[in-house]
Protein backbone atom coordinates (compact mmCIF):
# COMPACT_ATOMS: atom_id res chain seq x y z
CA UNK A 1 0.00 0.00 0.00
CA UNK A 2 2.96 2.14 0.10
CA UNK A 3 3.60 2.24 -3.41
CA UNK A 4 0.44 4.52 -4.10
CA UNK A 5 1.73 8.16 -2.89
CA UNK A 6 -2.10 9.22 -1.51
CA UNK A 7 -1.44 6.37 0.72
CA UNK A 8 1.64 7.11 1.69
CA UNK A 9 -0.13 10.59 2.67
CA UNK A 10 -3.30 9.52 4.57
CA UNK A 11 -0.54 7.15 6.66
CA UNK A 12 1.41 9.88 7.71
CA UNK A 13 -1.68 11.91 8.45
CA UNK A 14 -2.58 9.09 10.14
CA UNK A 15 0.44 8.83 12.30
CA UNK A 16 0.47 12.52 12.78
CA UNK A 17 -3.20 11.99 14.49
CA UNK A 18 -1.88 9.46 16.27
CA UNK A 19 0.83 11.46 17.97
CA UNK A 20 -1.51 14.07 18.15
CA UNK A 21 -3.46 11.64 20.43
CA UNK A 22 -0.61 10.61 22.45
CA UNK A 23 1.07 14.19 23.12
CA UNK A 24 -1.36 16.22 22.24
CA UNK A 25 -2.86 16.72 26.03
CA UNK A 26 1.50 17.11 27.26
CA UNK A 27 1.84 20.07 24.96
CA UNK A 28 -1.48 22.34 25.41
CA UNK A 29 -0.20 25.45 26.58
CA UNK A 30 -3.16 26.25 28.89
CA UNK A 31 -5.42 24.08 31.18
CA UNK A 32 -8.11 23.07 28.86
CA UNK A 33 -10.60 23.52 31.46
CA UNK A 34 -9.64 26.49 33.28
CA UNK A 35 -12.00 29.79 32.54
CA UNK A 36 -10.99 33.42 31.95
CA UNK A 37 -12.59 36.60 31.90
CA UNK A 38 -11.58 37.18 28.21
CA UNK A 39 -14.25 35.13 27.09
CA UNK A 40 -14.59 34.79 22.95
CA UNK A 41 -10.66 36.55 22.42
CA UNK A 42 -9.63 36.16 18.36
CA UNK A 43 -6.49 34.66 17.89
CA UNK A 44 -3.29 36.32 19.67
CA UNK A 45 -0.05 34.97 20.75
CA UNK A 46 -1.41 34.27 24.14
CA UNK A 47 -4.52 32.41 22.65
CA UNK A 48 -3.43 31.06 19.12
CA UNK A 49 -7.09 29.89 18.73
CA UNK A 50 -8.73 32.34 20.93
CA UNK A 51 -10.95 31.59 23.50
CA UNK A 52 -14.46 30.23 23.98
CA UNK A 53 -17.56 31.42 25.76
CA UNK A 54 -15.95 30.62 28.72
CA UNK A 55 -12.62 32.29 28.03
CA UNK A 56 -11.21 28.70 27.99
CA UNK A 57 -8.39 28.05 25.37
CA UNK A 58 -9.37 26.83 22.45
CA UNK A 59 -6.06 25.61 20.96
CA UNK A 60 -5.08 23.86 24.35
CA UNK A 61 -8.96 22.28 24.15
CA UNK A 62 -8.24 20.70 20.93
CA UNK A 63 -5.40 19.32 21.48
CA UNK A 64 -6.75 17.76 25.08
CA UNK A 65 -9.67 16.15 23.12
CA UNK A 66 -7.43 15.18 20.54
CA UNK A 67 -7.10 11.74 22.44
CA UNK A 68 -10.64 11.35 23.61
CA UNK A 69 -11.33 11.50 20.03
CA UNK A 70 -8.92 9.34 18.64
CA UNK A 71 -9.08 6.81 21.49
CA UNK A 72 -13.12 6.95 20.68
CA UNK A 73 -12.43 6.30 16.85
CA UNK A 74 -10.31 3.21 17.69
CA UNK A 75 -13.02 2.20 20.25
CA UNK A 76 -15.07 2.23 17.05
CA UNK A 77 -12.76 0.28 14.90
CA UNK A 78 -12.36 -2.78 17.66
CA UNK A 79 -15.74 -2.65 18.03
CA UNK A 80 -16.02 -3.41 13.99
CA UNK A 81 -13.77 -6.08 14.55
CA UNK A 82 -14.98 -7.86 17.67
CA UNK A 83 -18.10 -7.68 17.17
CA UNK A 84 -18.81 -7.33 13.47
CA UNK A 85 -16.40 -9.03 11.49
CA UNK A 86 -15.23 -12.07 13.45
CA UNK A 87 -19.36 -13.25 14.07
CA UNK A 88 -19.35 -12.92 10.34
CA UNK A 89 -16.63 -15.01 9.58
CA UNK A 90 -17.64 -17.62 12.39
CA UNK A 91 -21.34 -17.55 11.25
CA UNK A 92 -20.07 -19.61 8.34
CA UNK A 93 -18.70 -22.29 10.59
CA UNK A 94 -20.54 -22.09 13.44
CA UNK A 95 -23.96 -24.00 11.95
CA UNK A 96 -27.19 -23.05 11.37
CA UNK A 97 -28.88 -21.41 14.58
CA UNK A 98 -25.49 -19.15 15.22
CA UNK A 99 -26.08 -18.29 11.44
CA UNK A 100 -29.40 -17.53 11.25
CA UNK A 101 -29.47 -15.38 15.03
CA UNK A 102 -26.65 -12.97 13.99
CA UNK A 103 -28.46 -12.91 10.60
CA UNK A 104 -31.31 -11.39 12.01
CA UNK A 105 -29.49 -9.62 15.10
CA UNK A 106 -27.33 -7.93 11.92
CA UNK A 107 -30.57 -7.12 9.63
CA UNK A 108 -32.28 -5.57 12.80
CA UNK A 109 -29.40 -3.45 13.59
CA UNK A 110 -28.93 -2.03 10.08
CA UNK A 111 -32.58 -1.07 10.40
CA UNK A 112 -32.29 1.18 13.56
CA UNK A 113 -32.31 4.86 13.11
CA UNK A 114 -29.28 5.78 14.90
CA UNK A 115 -29.25 8.76 16.36
CA UNK A 116 -32.73 8.20 17.86
CA UNK A 117 -31.09 4.88 18.63
CA UNK A 118 -28.44 6.55 20.54
CA UNK A 119 -30.69 8.78 22.31
CA UNK A 120 -32.86 5.84 23.38
CA UNK A 121 -30.43 4.51 24.54
CA UNK A 122 -28.80 7.07 26.88
CA UNK A 123 -32.25 8.06 28.26
CA UNK A 124 -32.51 3.94 28.71
CA UNK A 125 -29.18 2.87 30.41
CA UNK A 126 -27.96 6.60 31.57
CA UNK A 127 -24.92 8.49 29.88
CA UNK A 128 -21.18 7.64 30.00
CA UNK A 129 -18.75 6.24 27.43
CA UNK A 130 -20.28 3.04 28.09
CA UNK A 131 -23.75 3.20 26.42
CA UNK A 132 -21.96 5.63 23.53
CA UNK A 133 -19.60 2.41 22.75
CA UNK A 134 -22.41 0.23 22.56
CA UNK A 135 -24.54 2.32 20.56
CA UNK A 136 -21.39 2.73 17.82
CA UNK A 137 -20.38 -0.80 17.67
CA UNK A 138 -24.39 -1.70 17.33
CA UNK A 139 -23.98 1.54 14.60
CA UNK A 140 -20.58 -0.11 12.52
CA UNK A 141 -21.11 -4.22 13.16
CA UNK A 142 -23.73 -4.80 10.75
CA UNK A 143 -21.33 -3.93 7.77
CA UNK A 144 -18.38 -5.61 9.01
CA UNK A 145 -20.75 -8.97 9.41
CA UNK A 146 -21.48 -8.47 6.25
CA UNK A 147 -17.94 -8.02 4.65
CA UNK A 148 -16.34 -10.53 6.77
CA UNK A 149 -19.33 -13.17 6.55
CA UNK A 150 -19.27 -12.51 2.17
CA UNK A 151 -15.48 -13.07 1.86
CA UNK A 152 -15.46 -16.54 4.26
CA UNK A 153 -18.50 -17.64 2.39
CA UNK A 154 -16.67 -17.38 -1.42
CA UNK A 155 -13.38 -19.35 0.59
CA UNK A 156 -15.59 -21.80 2.68
CA UNK A 157 -17.03 -23.57 -0.40
CA UNK A 158 -13.77 -23.71 -2.68
CA UNK A 159 -12.19 -27.26 -3.20
CA UNK A 160 -8.45 -26.41 -1.37
CA UNK A 161 -10.41 -26.02 2.23
CA UNK A 162 -12.38 -29.06 1.23
CA UNK A 163 -9.24 -31.07 0.40
CA UNK A 164 -7.45 -29.08 3.59
CA UNK A 165 -10.48 -30.72 5.87
CA UNK A 166 -9.77 -34.38 3.94
CA UNK A 167 -6.43 -34.09 4.85
CA UNK A 168 -7.31 -33.75 8.64
CA UNK A 169 -7.83 -29.95 9.28
CA UNK A 170 -9.15 -28.21 12.16
CA UNK A 171 -11.88 -25.36 11.99
CA UNK A 172 -8.76 -23.18 12.87
CA UNK A 173 -6.11 -24.39 10.86
CA UNK A 174 -8.92 -23.61 7.84
CA UNK A 175 -9.40 -20.55 9.43
CA UNK A 176 -5.85 -19.08 10.16
CA UNK A 177 -3.72 -20.46 6.79
CA UNK A 178 -6.96 -20.49 3.91
CA UNK A 179 -9.59 -18.28 5.23
CA UNK A 180 -7.90 -15.26 7.22
CA UNK A 181 -5.29 -14.25 4.19
CA UNK A 182 -8.37 -13.56 1.50
CA UNK A 183 -10.96 -12.35 4.17
CA UNK A 184 -8.62 -9.34 5.44
CA UNK A 185 -8.00 -7.58 2.71
CA UNK A 186 -12.36 -6.56 2.12
CA UNK A 187 -12.20 -6.51 5.92
CA UNK A 188 -9.08 -3.78 5.85
CA UNK A 189 -10.64 -1.39 3.31
CA UNK A 190 -13.88 -0.89 5.56
CA UNK A 191 -12.00 -0.46 8.68
CA UNK A 192 -9.38 1.97 7.44
CA UNK A 193 -12.92 4.04 6.29
CA UNK A 194 -14.58 3.07 9.56
CA UNK A 195 -11.86 4.96 11.36
CA UNK A 196 -12.75 7.65 9.24
CA UNK A 197 -16.49 7.17 10.06
CA UNK A 198 -15.70 6.46 13.88
CA UNK A 199 -14.39 10.26 14.18
CA UNK A 200 -17.95 11.16 12.59
CA UNK A 201 -19.60 8.89 15.21
CA UNK A 202 -17.79 9.91 18.25
CA UNK A 203 -17.88 13.49 17.42
CA UNK A 204 -22.06 13.06 16.37
CA UNK A 205 -22.41 11.77 19.78
CA UNK A 206 -20.41 14.61 21.76
CA UNK A 207 -22.30 17.11 19.53
CA UNK A 208 -25.83 15.31 20.89
CA UNK A 209 -23.97 15.68 24.45
CA UNK A 210 -23.44 11.82 24.39
CA UNK A 211 -20.69 9.51 26.06
CA UNK A 212 -18.05 12.57 26.43
CA UNK A 213 -19.23 14.71 29.20
CA UNK A 214 -18.35 18.57 29.45
CA UNK A 215 -16.58 20.11 30.22
CA UNK A 216 -14.39 17.13 29.14
CA UNK A 217 -13.12 18.42 25.25
CA UNK A 218 -13.78 16.23 22.20
CA UNK A 219 -13.37 17.88 18.23
CA UNK A 220 -16.97 16.88 18.16
CA UNK A 221 -18.13 18.83 21.43
CA UNK A 222 -15.55 21.75 20.12
CA UNK A 223 -17.46 21.96 16.80
CA UNK A 224 -20.87 22.44 18.63
CA UNK A 225 -19.85 24.51 21.18
CA UNK A 226 -18.56 27.30 18.64
CA UNK A 227 -21.42 26.81 16.20
CA UNK A 228 -23.33 28.20 19.35
CA UNK A 229 -21.27 31.24 19.02
CA UNK A 230 -21.00 31.50 15.30
CA UNK A 231 -22.55 35.19 15.18
CA UNK A 232 -19.74 36.08 17.36
CA UNK A 233 -16.68 33.95 15.62
CA UNK A 234 -17.42 32.93 12.67
CA UNK A 235 -14.17 31.87 12.12
CA UNK A 236 -13.91 29.45 15.18
CA UNK A 237 -15.68 26.05 14.18
CA UNK A 238 -13.01 26.14 11.53
CA UNK A 239 -9.82 24.53 13.63
CA UNK A 240 -12.21 21.39 14.87
CA UNK A 241 -13.74 20.66 11.25
CA UNK A 242 -10.64 20.80 9.63
CA UNK A 243 -9.26 18.33 11.78
CA UNK A 244 -12.10 16.05 11.38
CA UNK A 245 -12.20 16.25 8.03
CA UNK A 246 -8.43 15.99 6.99
CA UNK A 247 -8.52 12.60 9.65
CA UNK A 248 -11.51 11.38 7.51
CA UNK A 249 -9.90 12.06 4.60
CA UNK A 250 -7.01 10.46 5.20
CA UNK A 251 -8.74 7.31 6.56
CA UNK A 252 -10.68 6.89 3.44
CA UNK A 253 -7.55 7.72 1.11
CA UNK A 254 -6.23 4.71 3.12
CA UNK A 255 -8.85 2.38 2.98
CA UNK A 256 -8.59 3.19 -1.64
CA UNK A 257 -5.12 3.03 -0.88
CA UNK A 258 -5.77 -0.57 0.22
CA UNK A 259 -8.78 -1.40 -2.06
CA UNK A 260 -6.28 -0.88 -5.16
CA UNK A 261 -3.35 -3.26 -3.93
CA UNK A 262 -5.34 -5.98 -2.05
CA UNK A 263 -5.10 -7.63 -5.22
CA UNK A 264 -1.45 -8.34 -4.55
CA UNK A 265 -2.14 -8.64 -0.62
CA UNK A 266 -2.40 -12.70 -1.20
CA UNK A 267 0.92 -12.49 -3.46
CA UNK A 268 2.36 -10.47 -0.57
CA UNK A 269 1.82 -12.92 1.74
CA UNK A 270 3.21 -16.31 -0.48
CA UNK A 271 6.21 -14.35 -0.88
CA UNK A 272 6.51 -13.95 2.52
CA UNK A 273 5.91 -17.54 3.16
CA UNK A 274 8.21 -18.44 0.17
CA UNK A 275 10.99 -16.48 2.19
CA UNK A 276 10.41 -18.58 4.98
CA UNK A 277 10.41 -22.03 3.21
CA UNK A 278 13.64 -21.09 1.53
CA UNK A 279 15.15 -20.17 4.76
CA UNK A 280 14.03 -23.58 6.35
CA UNK A 281 15.78 -24.92 3.29
CA UNK A 282 19.23 -23.51 4.08
CA UNK B 1 -5.92 -56.93 2.38
CA UNK B 2 -9.03 -54.74 1.79
CA UNK B 3 -8.22 -50.90 1.87
CA UNK B 4 -11.91 -49.88 1.69
CA UNK B 5 -15.01 -51.79 2.68
CA UNK B 6 -18.22 -50.54 1.74
CA UNK B 7 -21.65 -52.56 2.16
CA UNK B 8 -24.73 -51.88 1.51
CA UNK B 9 -24.20 -47.85 1.42
CA UNK B 10 -27.23 -45.10 2.12
CA UNK B 11 -26.88 -41.71 2.02
CA UNK B 12 -29.46 -39.16 1.98
CA UNK B 13 -29.48 -35.44 1.12
CA UNK B 14 -31.86 -32.54 2.50
CA UNK B 15 -34.61 -32.94 4.68
CA UNK B 16 -37.94 -34.04 5.04
CA UNK B 17 -39.95 -33.16 1.88
CA UNK B 18 -36.49 -32.50 -0.09
CA UNK B 19 -34.84 -35.68 1.42
CA UNK B 20 -33.21 -37.20 -1.74
CA UNK B 21 -31.21 -40.38 -2.04
CA UNK B 22 -27.89 -40.18 -3.22
CA UNK B 23 -26.77 -43.90 -2.57
CA UNK B 24 -29.73 -46.31 -2.36
CA UNK B 25 -27.35 -49.45 -0.97
CA UNK B 26 -24.02 -49.42 -2.67
CA UNK B 27 -21.70 -52.11 -2.12
CA UNK B 28 -17.99 -51.90 -3.28
CA UNK B 29 -14.40 -53.04 -1.61
CA UNK B 30 -11.18 -52.28 -2.87
CA UNK B 31 -8.17 -54.73 -2.40
CA UNK B 32 -4.40 -53.43 -1.63
CA UNK B 33 -2.86 -51.96 -4.69
CA UNK B 34 -5.86 -52.66 -6.79
CA UNK B 35 -7.73 -50.09 -9.65
CA UNK B 36 -10.84 -49.40 -9.34
CA UNK B 37 -12.91 -47.68 -11.95
CA UNK B 38 -16.09 -46.06 -10.62
CA UNK B 39 -18.48 -45.66 -13.49
CA UNK B 40 -21.72 -43.73 -13.79
CA UNK B 41 -23.95 -41.16 -15.19
CA UNK B 42 -24.34 -36.89 -13.17
CA UNK B 43 -25.90 -37.99 -10.72
CA UNK B 44 -25.56 -41.45 -10.33
CA UNK B 45 -23.74 -41.43 -6.82
CA UNK B 46 -19.99 -41.19 -8.06
CA UNK B 47 -18.89 -38.29 -6.07
CA UNK B 48 -20.95 -39.18 -2.70
CA UNK B 49 -19.43 -42.65 -2.54
CA UNK B 50 -16.62 -40.68 -2.50
CA UNK B 51 -17.48 -38.44 -0.26
CA UNK B 52 -18.73 -40.52 2.03
CA UNK B 53 -15.58 -42.61 2.35
CA UNK B 54 -14.17 -39.83 2.82
CA UNK B 55 -16.71 -38.86 6.11
CA UNK B 56 -17.94 -35.52 4.05
CA UNK B 57 -21.09 -37.03 3.85
CA UNK B 58 -22.70 -39.02 6.71
CA UNK B 59 -24.43 -42.23 5.81
CA UNK B 60 -28.19 -42.67 6.96
CA UNK B 61 -27.37 -46.88 6.75
CA UNK B 62 -24.41 -49.29 5.91
CA UNK B 63 -20.99 -49.61 6.49
CA UNK B 64 -17.62 -48.27 6.14
CA UNK B 65 -14.31 -49.81 6.80
CA UNK B 66 -11.30 -48.63 5.98
CA UNK B 67 -7.92 -49.92 6.44
CA UNK B 68 -9.42 -52.23 8.88
CA UNK B 69 -10.91 -49.77 10.94
CA UNK B 70 -14.74 -49.33 10.87
CA UNK B 71 -15.60 -45.44 10.94
CA UNK B 72 -19.68 -46.04 9.87
CA UNK B 73 -20.44 -44.16 13.44
CA UNK B 74 -17.34 -42.02 13.54
CA UNK B 75 -18.14 -38.33 14.68
CA UNK B 76 -15.83 -35.43 13.40
CA UNK B 77 -13.17 -36.00 16.12
CA UNK B 78 -12.37 -39.60 14.95
CA UNK B 79 -12.77 -38.71 11.11
CA UNK B 80 -10.31 -36.07 11.57
CA UNK B 81 -7.90 -38.30 13.30
CA UNK B 82 -8.58 -41.31 10.66
CA UNK B 83 -7.68 -38.71 7.59
CA UNK B 84 -4.61 -37.30 9.47
CA UNK B 85 -2.86 -40.51 9.50
CA UNK B 86 -3.51 -40.02 5.48
CA UNK B 87 -4.71 -43.32 5.00
CA UNK B 88 -7.20 -42.44 1.78
CA UNK B 89 -6.44 -39.48 0.00
CA UNK B 90 -8.69 -37.61 -2.90
CA UNK B 91 -7.79 -35.78 -6.02
CA UNK B 92 -9.95 -33.38 -7.41
CA UNK B 93 -11.19 -33.21 -11.00
CA UNK B 94 -9.69 -29.18 -11.37
CA UNK B 95 -6.43 -28.71 -10.05
CA UNK B 96 -6.61 -25.65 -10.59
CA UNK B 97 -9.47 -24.87 -7.83
CA UNK B 98 -8.02 -27.38 -5.59
CA UNK B 99 -4.95 -25.53 -4.47
CA UNK B 100 -4.88 -22.73 -2.58
CA UNK B 101 -3.75 -19.30 -4.99
CA UNK B 102 -2.57 -17.91 -2.08
CA UNK B 103 -0.28 -20.68 -0.73
CA UNK B 104 2.63 -21.80 -2.82
CA UNK B 105 3.25 -24.85 -4.12
CA UNK B 106 5.70 -26.16 -1.12
CA UNK B 107 3.34 -25.15 1.50
CA UNK B 108 0.14 -26.89 -0.19
CA UNK B 109 1.87 -29.82 -0.30
CA UNK B 110 3.54 -30.00 2.94
CA UNK B 111 -0.35 -29.43 4.27
CA UNK B 112 -1.21 -32.63 5.17
CA UNK B 113 1.98 -33.66 6.39
CA UNK B 114 2.06 -30.55 8.75
CA UNK B 115 -1.36 -31.81 10.24
CA UNK B 116 0.21 -35.16 10.43
CA UNK B 117 2.36 -33.73 12.74
CA UNK B 118 5.69 -34.04 10.50
CA UNK B 119 8.15 -31.71 11.48
CA UNK B 120 8.41 -28.71 9.21
CA UNK B 121 12.61 -28.93 8.09
CA UNK B 122 11.24 -33.14 7.55
CA UNK B 123 8.15 -32.27 5.35
CA UNK B 124 9.97 -30.08 3.09
CA UNK B 125 12.79 -32.49 2.39
CA UNK B 126 9.79 -34.78 1.71
CA UNK B 127 7.60 -32.50 -0.85
CA UNK B 128 11.02 -32.00 -2.53
CA UNK B 129 10.61 -35.87 -2.83
CA UNK B 130 7.82 -36.37 -3.86
CA UNK B 131 7.45 -33.45 -6.36
CA UNK B 132 10.30 -35.54 -8.00
CA UNK B 133 8.23 -38.36 -8.20
CA UNK B 134 5.65 -37.08 -10.21
CA UNK B 135 8.48 -35.89 -12.23
CA UNK B 136 8.36 -32.46 -11.82
CA UNK B 137 11.38 -29.85 -10.60
CA UNK B 138 11.63 -29.12 -6.45
CA UNK B 139 12.05 -25.34 -8.20
CA UNK B 140 8.77 -25.54 -8.58
CA UNK B 141 8.14 -25.73 -4.58
CA UNK B 142 8.84 -22.07 -4.48
CA UNK B 143 5.88 -21.34 -6.88
CA UNK B 144 2.73 -19.76 -7.00
CA UNK B 145 -0.56 -22.14 -8.15
CA UNK B 146 -1.13 -19.97 -10.99
CA UNK B 147 2.31 -20.54 -12.57
CA UNK B 148 2.24 -24.08 -13.41
CA UNK B 149 0.19 -25.37 -16.36
CA UNK B 150 -2.53 -27.42 -15.48
CA UNK B 151 -0.71 -30.85 -15.94
CA UNK B 152 1.68 -29.84 -13.46
CA UNK B 153 -0.95 -28.79 -11.16
CA UNK B 154 -2.77 -32.30 -11.44
CA UNK B 155 0.50 -33.31 -10.84
CA UNK B 156 1.04 -31.22 -7.59
CA UNK B 157 -2.36 -32.46 -6.52
CA UNK B 158 -1.69 -36.30 -7.09
CA UNK B 159 1.85 -35.61 -5.29
CA UNK B 160 -0.36 -34.15 -2.34
CA UNK B 161 -2.29 -37.23 -2.12
CA UNK B 162 0.85 -39.62 -1.96
CA UNK B 163 2.72 -37.65 0.50
CA UNK B 164 1.49 -39.39 3.61
CA UNK B 165 1.73 -42.88 1.91
CA UNK B 166 -1.70 -43.92 1.66
CA UNK B 167 -3.24 -47.06 0.82
CA UNK B 168 -6.01 -45.93 -0.83
CA UNK B 169 -6.38 -43.11 -3.34
CA UNK B 170 -9.65 -41.66 -4.77
CA UNK B 171 -9.64 -39.54 -7.94
CA UNK B 172 -12.46 -38.01 -9.32
CA UNK B 173 -11.65 -37.31 -12.69
CA UNK B 174 -8.77 -36.84 -12.35
CA UNK B 175 -7.60 -36.24 -15.95
CA UNK B 176 -11.05 -35.16 -17.53
CA UNK B 177 -9.73 -31.43 -17.50
CA UNK B 178 -6.05 -31.86 -19.34
CA UNK B 179 -5.33 -31.85 -22.93
CA UNK B 180 -4.71 -35.53 -24.30
CA UNK B 181 -0.30 -35.20 -23.76
CA UNK B 182 -0.63 -34.14 -19.82
CA UNK B 183 -3.30 -36.91 -19.85
CA UNK B 184 -0.86 -39.68 -20.85
CA UNK B 185 1.75 -38.33 -18.50
CA UNK B 186 -0.62 -38.12 -15.54
CA UNK B 187 -1.97 -41.95 -16.41
CA UNK B 188 1.82 -43.10 -16.20
CA UNK B 189 2.34 -42.04 -12.94
CA UNK B 190 -0.94 -43.10 -11.98
CA UNK B 191 0.05 -46.34 -13.33
CA UNK B 192 3.28 -46.38 -11.39
CA UNK B 193 1.77 -46.20 -8.23
CA UNK B 194 0.55 -50.34 -8.65
CA UNK B 195 3.72 -51.26 -8.01
CA UNK B 196 3.91 -49.68 -4.88
CA UNK B 197 0.49 -51.27 -3.74
CA UNK B 198 -1.02 -48.27 -3.77
CA UNK B 199 -5.10 -48.92 -4.11
CA UNK B 200 -6.85 -46.22 -6.51
CA UNK B 201 -10.45 -45.40 -7.18
CA UNK B 202 -10.81 -44.04 -10.25
CA UNK B 203 -13.93 -41.74 -10.44
CA UNK B 204 -15.38 -41.39 -14.22
CA UNK B 205 -18.34 -41.02 -16.41
CA UNK B 206 -16.74 -42.40 -19.06
CA UNK B 207 -16.08 -45.62 -19.65
CA UNK B 208 -13.24 -45.56 -21.98
CA UNK B 209 -10.70 -43.57 -19.63
CA UNK B 210 -11.01 -45.91 -16.84
CA UNK B 211 -11.17 -49.67 -18.85
CA UNK B 212 -7.97 -48.94 -20.01
CA UNK B 213 -6.14 -48.32 -16.50
CA UNK B 214 -8.51 -50.28 -14.29
CA UNK B 215 -7.98 -53.91 -12.61
CA UNK B 216 -12.01 -54.06 -11.97
CA UNK B 217 -14.74 -51.67 -13.05
CA UNK B 218 -17.82 -50.47 -11.25
CA UNK B 219 -21.45 -49.22 -12.55
CA UNK B 220 -22.79 -47.07 -10.31
CA UNK B 221 -26.49 -46.90 -11.27
CA UNK B 222 -28.98 -44.68 -9.24
CA UNK B 223 -27.18 -45.68 -6.38
CA UNK B 224 -26.29 -48.73 -6.77
CA UNK B 225 -23.38 -50.80 -7.41
CA UNK B 226 -24.86 -52.88 -10.57
CA UNK B 227 -22.19 -54.57 -12.07
CA UNK B 228 -18.65 -54.80 -10.97
CA UNK B 229 -16.22 -56.82 -12.77
CA UNK B 230 -12.68 -56.76 -14.59
CA UNK B 231 -12.84 -54.23 -17.23
CA UNK B 232 -12.54 -56.86 -19.97
CA UNK B 233 -15.78 -58.37 -19.05
CA UNK B 234 -17.81 -55.44 -18.60
CA UNK B 235 -16.80 -54.33 -21.81
CA UNK B 236 -17.55 -57.46 -23.31
CA UNK B 237 -20.24 -59.20 -21.47
CA UNK B 238 -21.95 -56.53 -19.69
CA UNK B 239 -24.90 -58.10 -17.49
CA UNK B 240 -26.79 -55.03 -16.34
CA UNK B 241 -29.08 -53.09 -19.12
CA UNK B 242 -27.86 -50.19 -18.29
CA UNK B 243 -23.80 -50.84 -19.21
CA UNK B 244 -25.46 -52.33 -22.10
CA UNK B 245 -27.06 -48.93 -22.99
CA UNK B 246 -23.44 -47.15 -21.68
CA UNK B 247 -21.10 -49.32 -23.68
CA UNK B 248 -23.66 -49.25 -26.67
CA UNK B 249 -23.78 -45.36 -26.62
CA UNK B 250 -20.76 -45.15 -26.93
CA UNK B 251 -18.91 -44.13 -30.24
CA UNK B 252 -17.06 -46.97 -31.23
CA UNK B 253 -15.29 -48.26 -34.60
CA UNK B 254 -16.38 -52.19 -33.13
CA UNK B 255 -19.10 -53.79 -33.81
CA UNK B 256 -19.90 -54.45 -30.03
CA UNK B 257 -22.12 -51.21 -30.11
CA UNK B 258 -25.64 -51.54 -29.29
CA UNK B 259 -27.82 -50.70 -32.35
CA UNK B 260 -30.47 -47.58 -32.09
CA UNK B 261 -33.35 -50.03 -31.74
CA UNK B 262 -31.45 -52.34 -29.00
CA UNK B 263 -30.62 -49.07 -27.41
CA UNK B 264 -34.09 -47.69 -27.63
CA UNK B 265 -35.85 -51.18 -26.10
CA UNK B 266 -32.31 -51.16 -23.30
CA UNK B 267 -33.80 -47.58 -22.31
CA UNK B 268 -37.38 -48.66 -22.30
CA UNK B 269 -36.68 -51.43 -19.73
CA UNK B 270 -34.11 -49.40 -17.91
CA UNK B 271 -37.12 -46.52 -17.64
CA UNK B 272 -39.95 -49.34 -16.42
CA UNK B 273 -37.82 -49.48 -12.90
CA UNK B 274 -37.39 -53.47 -13.83
CA UNK B 275 -33.69 -52.83 -14.64
CA UNK B 276 -32.15 -54.69 -11.78
CA UNK B 277 -32.35 -58.92 -12.90
CA UNK B 278 -30.16 -60.59 -10.84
Amino acid sequence: MFSLASGRIAVVVLVGVGLLAVFGPLLAPHDPLATSPDTLVGPSGGHWLGTDYLGRDVFSRLLDGSRVSVVGALEVTVMALVVGAIPGILSVYLGRVFEWITLRVADTLVALPFLLFAVAVTALLGNGITQAMFVTGALVSPLFYRVGRAATLAVARSQYVEAALISGASLGWIIRRHVWGKVLPPIAVALAQTLGVGFIIVSSLSFLGIGVQPPAPTWGGLLAADLGYLSYQPWAPFAPALLIMVTVWAGNVLADAIRDVSGGAGRALADSRKAALVGGRA
Amino acid sequence: MTVLDVRDLEVHYGHRRQRRRALAGASLSIDAGEIVGLIGETGSGKSTFARAALGLVRPSAGRIVIDGEDVTGHRERQWRAVRRRGVVQYVFQDPLRSLDPDLTIGDSLMEPLLLKGVPRREAVDRARAYLGRVRLDDELLTRLPEQLSGGQRQRVAVARALITEPRLIILDEPVSALDAATRVQVLEILKDLRTAGIALLFISHDLGSVAGIADRVAVLYRGEVVEVGTAREVVTKPSHPYTRLLIGSAPTLRTAAAGRAERAALRELLHSGKGTPR
